[in-house]
């Protein structure tokens, strides 16, 4: 594309959507519901995952999998599996001894075991085969030989052995990190509190349970040349990988992100599977696909980590928090994966929802022999969440105060910096808690309902977008290349891949709104390393800010372009140009105008081939402390909720009822895909409240009890409640955020937990200190309140952990500058 | 997964499924409804060489009514039992039950021999069955014989049929005057199976006393079993709320419960109680309790 982007004047139409332009009056595709670009083929099943690809003289793959949860390997015997008929080759791990990992910090993965396996379900060998037959019944034929060690099954234990060590690298023993910070003088706040209370509570582990198990299909042309098609969130961190390991140049490897059915996280790590693939297609110069059994993606797993949290608060009558100490234990399974961020999200974001004077938390991740832990939805921050909302039903109590009002009370103000430095843009909670309020009628229900009815309330924030990649680099997160055609049609190229959240619309209609025409005419080609500007990949909410904004970029440098040629031929200034309804017209004179074709003829015949780039990187964060990357981000939403439910005294059954969710996304860029998300996340949040559990045997063999859609507990359409959706706009537009949308794909999970516990206590009167509140515990409650013991089901117990000493640095309204505290030498030896 | 390869044959006549399977038990598996075996099959549970599909013989599947009572054939789907107007009249307790099974989709496939052949130890029918006092019938290709609904589930997924024998019919008795009876369960969110299914069968006499109490517990123990304490304690009372709780109160005792990802041994026992009281609360409404 010639280099046309980005020097034409800067006369953007009064109509434009730009980062800072653009009001809600006069958007036409911005804040409507279209359809979705690839709404069509995805209902009429045409959608091509990647399970569908079928190449000539295709192999496929099987992987072996270990069936020791933590065991040294002696000897394996591939012989009698390479005899096999069909059977093309067989990888071990001394094939691709190169270590890898999504984080910098830990590269402790490998495609297949090298030495031990870590839990059961690690790859040890992997079979091509002419057929999917032929590949399963050679892993029959494969004899490996294991020296068991010692099984590491929960946060005690870990904390307990120090050998064996599942790694030999991290903190000390089994554990894996250890995080602690402290915002301002913790001592002081809690000294300044009326009261101070710790709740202890815990958050079992989940799986995304996408319904496409994740696929692949690796391909190696005589020229060298790597092609890969995978169902990954994250293209662009899986080029690099395969780079890694395979030892291969990264401008030899073109990664494909096919359509893909569910990520929520799932699909963020590179895998294991994708690399035996790309590896088996170079060594036989065929094609190979694998597609894994829905077994193998819950070893593959990177969900929720099951985590252990005391939280201690100091609060004032008023309910104002002085103090937090919060300090959480994860157990993060065998592998480090995204592991050392998720450690962070256990704490960072308590601040961002309610004032908080001061700030202490202590995070530690342990390795456990369990398939490994990472993001899902929410990533680490709805464990957390569940602990502050819990915990703030108990305050408002404590105080005799309505909890909707406590929290209104003291809400986090806009633009402001919270005691951990994070910045915070516009806010709309305090609306989203009135329209929950209202909907569900709280002021008249509240604490009034009938034995065994009940409402609670909790909110949260989250972030759009996290504001450092995962990889330390100066570039951009986002980029969108456009190009236009004599046609009259655009396409819009950028890395990011759609996991069915919408993320390829968003760039339609933003682009179109920009330009003046429909979405329609829009072409939209993304995901593909060789063909589309690097975006960093669909996680932490990022993919409409960012992409959204470099789009904006993209499409007003080639507005002006436009804007240029036409205004010349029309002999008007180009900033009365406006853009609409597939035309170019002159605002003060709408008679006068031409159609957007001709605008780009015109511009062609003036510029040469036309194309623009867009970026996004977004704003430096005002904490400058060691680990302050993790945290910021361009903006916050914020949620509330309201949970209905029935609780029977007889049985511990618990059914919501109805949940009312009120979003503060600012303008939603397509209101039906926003309700799609919240709805989606309160369905998420519901099965992990009620339901959902990795959980593995008891004894020593850490075997996953249930890996299979058959009997892993999640809800169907039967259990999903009722619910009532608010899409609340910011009172003033965020201009860091495209149109002023900001995220809505993990934010409303967060409350539902929480607000099910708390309704769960207005109902029946017992306290349900951990999730799943499945139906035993509820009873458990239930007997214990009537022996008059303590109506409260939930962890006592909170193990210690030596830690370092944590980073001080002072809040804003101390003082502070967003650095660390430097120490006295002297008081550092003391 | 994809089931490993094996050999599909569809006898035409009940004579050729038994003599084919007499010549291959160890190596064949009966197809019925499918909605257990199929599982079993792609998750590699079970790799048979042959399955005989039971499909094409038509005298397993129809419902009749005989001297005192019902004979369904064992490839009777459950939907077939939730809409028959004949067992609606006669013994209601099957179509409750029925109507109870997992979701429509496996309803309309399922039936009830599969059901009982399985033998899960959280299958609805198992209770239904033993509350009725049912007589099953298998048939070999050397003998037939009769087995009572006691002695038919031996442990978990494993009933007391021979490789060999099919499952034909099942007989239910007529219910009689004064008689009422329910079933009622706690179901596991994902599939709809048991936690604890209770059915339950009273008989009063003209003075309003219990003469015949029959309970059937599903879900609770690795197999399912009639609570004869609870029976016991009910006959000659009258079925009061209070006499009703008492009686239930013993519906696990001496009974090994099950503790699995659904719930633990101890909630099992909890709402064995809960449910068998529920049970017979509405099995005594319905026989018109005085
Ligand atoms: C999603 C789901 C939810 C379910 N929920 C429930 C539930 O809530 N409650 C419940 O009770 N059940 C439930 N089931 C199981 C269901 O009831 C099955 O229909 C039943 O267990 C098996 O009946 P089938 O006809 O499908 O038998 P099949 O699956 O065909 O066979 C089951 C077994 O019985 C053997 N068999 C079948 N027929 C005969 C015969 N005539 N003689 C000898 N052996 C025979 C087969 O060889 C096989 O071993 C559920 C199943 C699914 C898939």
């Amino acid at each position: 594309m010639a280099g046309t982007s980005g020097d034409g004047p800067s006369g953007a139409g009064p109509n434009g959507g730009g980062r800072n332009g653009g009001k809600a009056i006069g958007l036409r595709v911005v804040g409507k519901p279209w359809k979705k670009v690839d709404a069509s083929a995805k209902v009429m099943g045409e959608t091509k995952f990647a399970d569908d690809i079928f190449l000539p003289r295709m192999l496929h793959c099987k992987i072996l999998r270990s069936s020791a949860p933590h065991a040294r390997i002696v000897k394996i015997d591939t012989s009698k599996a390479e005899a096999y008929r069909g059977v093309k080759a067989v990888l071990l791990g001394k094939d691709l001894p190169i270590p890898y990992g999504i984080l910098p910090v830990s590269q402790d993965e490998h495609p297949l075991a090298i030495e031990k396996v870590r839990m059961v379900g690690d790859p040890v060998a992997a079979v091509a085969a002419v057929d999917e037959d032929a590949a399963t019944e050679a892993l029959d034929l494969i004899e490996v030989e294991y020296e068991p060690l010692k099984t590491i099954s929960s946060i005690e234990e870990a904390l307990e052995t120090s050998e064996p060590r599942i790694h030999d690298y991290g903190e000390y023993g089994n554990v894996h990190r250890r995080t602690a910070y402290e915002f301002g003088d913790v001592k002081a706040g809690f000294a300044e509190a009326d009261f101070v209370r710790e709740d202890i509570t815990f958050y079992e582990g989940s799986t995304h349970l996408p319904l496409e198990q994740h696929a692949s299909v690796g391909q190696f042309s005589p020229d060298g040349k790597l092609t890969l098609w995978s169902s990954t969130q994250d293209p662009h961190y899986l080029h690099r990988s395969l780079a890694k390991v395979l030892g291969l140049p990264a401008t030899h490897i073109r990664v494909i992100a096919t359509p893909c059915g569910g990520g929520f996280g799932g699909k963020c790590d590179p895998f294991q599977h994708e690399i035996i693939v790309s590896k088996l297609a170079m060594v036989t110069g065929r094609p190979v696909k694998i597609c894994l059994t829905r077994e193998e993606v819950f070893y593959c797993h990177r969900g929720r980590h099951p985590v252990l949290m005391a939280t201690k608060t100091g609060f004032k009558r008023d309910g104002s928090i002085t103090a937090m100490h919060h300090r959480t234990f994860l157990d993060g399974g065998s592998y480090g994966g995204h592991g050392a961020a998720s450690t962070f999200y256990t704490g960072v974001l308590q601040p961002t929802t309610y004032t908080m004077g001061t700030y202490k938390f202590d995070a530690v991740r342990v390795f456990t022999n369990k398939a490994p832990c990472g993001p899902k939805r929410g990533h680490g921050t709805p464990q957390p969440r569940f602990a502050q909302e819990v915990q703030m039903d108990k305050i408002a109590e404590q105080l005799g105060l309505d909890p909707a009002e406590l929290r209104k009370r003291h809400l986090v103000p806009p633009h402001s910096l919270t005691c951990n430095w994070l910045k915070i843009g516009t806010t709309s909670l305090g609306k989203c808690i009135d329209k929950v309020v209202e909907g569900a009628r709280w002021k008249e229900r509240f604490r009034k309902l009938p034995h065994g009815k009940g409402i609670g309330l909790a909110c949260s924030a989250y972030m759009t977008g996290a504001g450092t990649a995962i990889y330390w680099n100066n570039m951009p997160h986002s980029g969108v290349q456009l190009k236009l055609d004599r046609s009259g049609g655009v396409c819009v190229f950028c890395g990011s891949s759609d996991i069915g959240q919408g993320s390829d619309s968003i760039l339609a209609y933003i682009v179109a709104e920009v330009l003046g025409i429909e979405p329609f005419d829009i072409r939209v080609v993304t995901a593909d390393t060789d063909l589309t500007p690097v975006d960093l990949g669909s996680y932490s909410s990022r993919v409409t800010l960012m992409t959204g904004n470099a789009a904006i970029q993209a499409a007003e440098r080639a507005r002006d372009l436009l804007a240029q040629a036409a205004a010349e031929k029309l002999e008007v200034p180009a900033n009365r140009l406006v853009f609409a309804d597939r035309r170019v017209v002159d605002m003060e004179n709408p008679e006068k105008g031409m159609s957007f074709v001709d605008a780009v003829w015109l511009a062609e015949a003036k510029f040469g081939t036309l194309g623009t780039t867009g970026s996004y990187t977004p704003p430096k964060a005002p904490g400058k402390f060691k680990g302050s990357g993790v945290g910021p981000s361009p903006t916050y939403s914020y949620c509330a909720a309201v949970a209905e439910v029935d609780v029977n005294p007889e049985t511990g059954w618990v059914k919501v009822e109805r949940i009312w969710m009120a979003h503060g996304g600012g303008q939603a860029i397509n209101p039906v895909l926003v309700m799609g998300q919240v709805e989606g996340s309160i369905y998420m949040g519901l099965g992990e409240a009620m339901m959902e559990e990795m959980t593995y045997r008891g004894n020593r063999n850490v075997v996953h009890k249930f890996p299979s859609f058959l009997e892993y507990k999640s809800p169907t359409t039967l259990e999903m409640c009722d619910v009532v959706t608010y899409l609340i706009e910011d009172d003033e537009r965020e201009t860091n955020a495209p149109f002023g949308g900001k995220e809505a794909g993990q934010g409303p999970l967060l409350p539902v937990p929480p607000a099910i516990a708390n309704a769960v206590y207005d109902a029946v009167g017992v306290r349900i200190d951990e999730v799943p509140i499945s139906p035993d515990k509820v009873l458990k409650a239930i007997r214990a309140k009537a022996k008059g013991q303590e109506g409260r089901y939930g962890p006592t117990h909170f193990p210690s952990c030596p830690m370092p000493e944590p980073i001080r640095v002072a809040t804003p309204w101390e003082g502070g500058t967003g650095e660390g505290v430097k120490r006295e030498p002297a008081l550092a030896k003391a | 997964m994809f089931p490993a390869n094996f050999d599909y044959v569809c006898p035409a006549s009940l004579a050729e499924a038994a003599q084919f399977l007499n010549q291959h038990s160890e190596d064949a598996k009966i197809l019925a409804g499918g909605q257990s075996l199929i599982p079993l099959l792609k998750l590699r549970l079970a790799a048979p060489q042959f399955v005989v599909d039971l499909g094409r013989i038509a005298e397993l599947k129809v419902i009749r009514e005989t001297n005192g009572g019902f004979e369904i054939g064992s490839l009777v789907r459950h939907v077939d039992i939730e809409r028959s107007h004949l067992l609606a009249r006669g013994c209601p307790l099957l179509p409750e039950t029925a109507a109870e099974v997992g979701d429509m989709q496996v309803r309309n496939r399922g039936t009830l021999g599969g059901s009982l052949a399985h033998a899960d130890p959280a299958g609805d029918f198992p209770a239904a069955i033993l509350a009725l006092d049912a007589e099953l019938t298998a048939a070999s290709a050397i003998a037939q014989r009769t087995i009572s609904a006691q002695d038919f589930f031996v442990g978990i997924l494993t009933s007391a049929l021979y490789p060999n024998e099919i499952l034909t019919s099942i007989r239910v008795p007529k219910l009689g005057p004064r008689t009422g009876s329910a079933y009622v369960k706690m179901s596991q969110q994902a599939s709809g199976f048991a936690i604890v299914g209770v059915a339950a069968i009273l008989t009063f006499d003209e003075k309003g006393k219990v003469t015949e109490a029959r309970v059937g517990i599903t879900g609770v123990a690795s197999v399912p079993y009639r609570a004869k304490k609870v029976e016991a304690a009910l006959r000659g009372t009258a079925a009061s709320a209070k006499e009703i709780a008492a009686a239930a109160a013993l519906a696990s005792k001496g009974v090994d419960a099950l503790s699995d990802i659904h719930a633990s041994a101890a909630y099992r026992r909890d709402v064995a109680a809960v449910f068998t009281r529920r049970s017979l609360e509405k099995a005594a409404q319905r026989a018109g309790r005085k």
